[in-house]
């Protein structure tokens, strides 16, 4: 029935599709995340160990798919919220996608650079 | 209601009052805080480029009151995942008419998930124990 479906799409079906996506990703990455750094290496978040720490290819590669997601649905979330207010008008709900894009792929980078010594 | 069909899923589910509502509310005030959370940690994290800087900056994630801030972190964490699997269950049509058990069940995993942090994160609250070396 069409009628039960939850969500709205007015963001546009693939950012949809997407942010449930990068949802289920954060949940699986997250908690490996945070297990790692909370309860197995719980105190040690010194330089050295966080760098040993990255020095395993499987923990980049959460690392990676973690910021990438998170990004994504951060900012895809707060177009939604904003898409809300005062971005519903197209022009401005186009203008507000662009920028957020850009932020996007500038922390993308930027967190790219960070983990580059490991990555590369 | 009018003739148009809605686009939501209010079919008499009651899913924008009451306990359906405030979990709306906190999930839209914990997502804005996340995505705050994600700026500052992309941050302060890539300044282990920075070597000695971030073990400066690390020291401070040893104080009682940034675990404090964590706890409560690891809480809008969960809180936010668990009602985005309700979120994501009702978008297969699952547990519509039963939003708000599925919602306080949610709550229950959190809330186990939350006691395993907490619990780990105990010897770190005292001053001087555990954690305060670095």
């Amino acid at each position: 029935m069409k009628a039960e479906t939850v969500a709205t799409h007015r963001g546009g079906m693939w950012a949809w599709l997407l942010q449930r996506i990068t949802a289920i990703l954060i949940i699986v990455c997250l908690a490996i995340h945070l297990v790692l750094t909370h309860i197995f290496n719980i105190g040690e978040l010194d330089y050295d160990n966080v760098a040993n720490r990255l020095a395993h290819a499987g923990v980049i590669a959460v690392d990676i798919i973690l910021l990438a997601s998170g990004i994504y649905h951060a900012l895809n979330g707060l177009r939604m919220v904003l898409m809300d207010y005062w971005f519903s008008p197209r022009k401005r709900a186009v203008a507000l996608s662009v920028v957020l894009w850009v932020i996007g792929l500038v922390a993308m980078g930027y967190g790219t650079w960070a983990l580059w010594p490991w990555i590369s | 209601m009018r003739g148009k069909p809605r686009e939501t899923a209010n079919v008499g589910a009651g899913l924008w009052k009451g306990t359906g509502m405030w979990a709306w509310v906190l999930f839209r005030a914990s997502g804005l805080i996340l995505v705050l959370y994600l700026a500052a940690h992309i941050v302060i994290t890539s300044m282990g480029h920075f070597g000695d800087t971030y073990d400066d900056l690390m020291e401070i994630f040893h104080h009682p009151v940034a675990v404090v801030l964590d706890l409560c972190l690891v809480a809008v964490v969960l809180y936010h995942a668990l009602n985005g699997v309700r979120i994501i269950l009702m978008d297969f049509g699952v547990g519509i008419q039963q939003h708000k058990i599925v919602f306080w069940v949610c709550m229950a995993i959190a809330v186990i998930c939350f006691a395993f942090f907490a619990y780990v994160a105990i010897d770190y609250l005292v001053v001087g124990s555990a954690g305060g070396g670095g």
